[in-house]
């Protein structure tokens, strides 16, 4: 059995002393991490810390020498994740760090897509996202991007604030099926409802799926709007995103 | 180097993270009852957005977030009944607008 000092990397170290409480959930990390290498081990220190720098260049590095991607993916950046889902779930860290996490996990997956690309797997489908002109509320957003790109898609991210021009440049630019549209306020919601009219008048609305999603929206109003989809959360989102896209609509 | 993945074994991969991040979401919800999603574990709120909340502490440094954390956000902005129709009238004003000026392309837009 695994002790905590095979552990090399000091910060993984002191994640598990001071952060997981759980006997078997420590035995089950203290066994991962001590049988991984120690640069997996720095990978999954740096994205705790949502480091994406970091993870970048140590995935970059560690793939150019030779390391399997699946090791890079289970040991440094699956691993590290599960701490971060441990730390969030025992409320040390909130949903600003997780989204961190989630950006510097994707840093890492970058240099592995083309690899997957190589090795002939697809990305589930492409998808755009972004928050509806007039409205600066990210987080359901992202957390629906970090659980699409979690399930296999690519995702392309508007941000906040994006008109109607930027989505159909963004359809245009990236070919992609699916655009999500989310607004978090009553009064950007019906800029919902202009991106899809926009799309009709610039002859794409038959070219892409349309889900919308935010607190303030319902599927009386996703109707309203002629979206082909509403999403209550990011679960949701997800399930509905490989559904319309298998369904080609 | 090698370069080969076994689809099979990547998707096996997947559905770990979106197991973890599944988790994660659920956990998100729950802890949107109490506390601000945007706020973060230092209380210093990461929102692009201006909230009555916000105490600012400087030019470079993020606004602390001082709310007492006896707050469900998942209700935070969803709308009353008069907005909520509000919305679903401007829709309705929306869909109709373009279909007009769609019919006739040399009216504008009003």
């Amino acid at each position: 059995m695994a002790e905590l000092s095979d552990i090399a990397n000091a910060a993984i170290r002191q994640e598990i002393e001071e952060y997981i409480e759980r006997p078997e959930e420590v035995a089950r990390i203290v066994e991962m991490f001590a049988n991984a290498r120690e640069t997996m081990q720095d990978i999954a220190a740096a994205l705790i810390e949502g480091e994406h720098h970091t993870v970048d260049a140590l995935t970059a590095r560690a793939l150019e020498g030779g390391i399997e991607a699946l090791e890079v993916m289970d040991d440094g950046l699956i691993a590290g994740m599960a701490i971060v889902g441990i730390k969030f779930r025992e409320a040390f860290i909130f949903v600003p760090e997780v989204l961190a996490c989630a950006r510097a996990m994707k840093a890492g997956m970058a240099h592995i897509e083309p690899i997957l690309s190589a090795a002939g797997v697809e990305p589930a489908g492409k998808v755009i996202m972004g928050t509806v002109k007039g409205d600066l509320h990210d987080i359901g957003k992202n957390l629906c991007i970090m659980m699409l790109r979690g399930s296999g898609f690519e995702v392309i991210d508007l941000g906040v604030d994006t008109s109607e021009d930027e989505f159909i440049e963004a359809i245009e630019d990236h070919q992609a099926p699916l655009v999500g549209m989310s607004a978090l306020l009553t009064t950007t919601m019906p800029n919902m409802g202009k991106t899809i009219e926009a799309f009709i008048d610039a002859d794409l609305r038959d070219d892409v799926i349309v889900i919308v999603g935010g607190a303030p929206v319902t599927q009386e109003f996703a109707d309203d709007m002629g979206a082909d989809g509403y999403g209550k959360d990011a679960l949701d989102c997800v399930a509905l995103a490989k559904q319309l896209i298998e369904s080609g609509r | 180097m090698a370069r080969k993945i076994n689809p099979g074994d990547y998707q096996k991969r997947l559905d770990r993270i979106t197991e973890i991040f599944s988790d994660m979401v659920v956990q998100a919800d729950e802890v949107s009852r109490q506390r601000c999603p945007y706020r973060d574990r230092f209380d210093t709120c990461t929102a692009a957005i201006r909230c009555r909340n916000q105490v600012d502490r400087g030019v470079d440094e993020r606004p602390r977030c001082r709310h007492d954390g006896r707050f469900d956000y998942r209700d935070a902005w969803e709308s009353n009944p008069n907005q909520y129709h509000r919305a679903k009238e401007k829709i309705r004003k929306v869909k109709a607008a373009a279909a007009a000026r769609r019919r006739d392309p040399d009216k504008s837009d009003t």
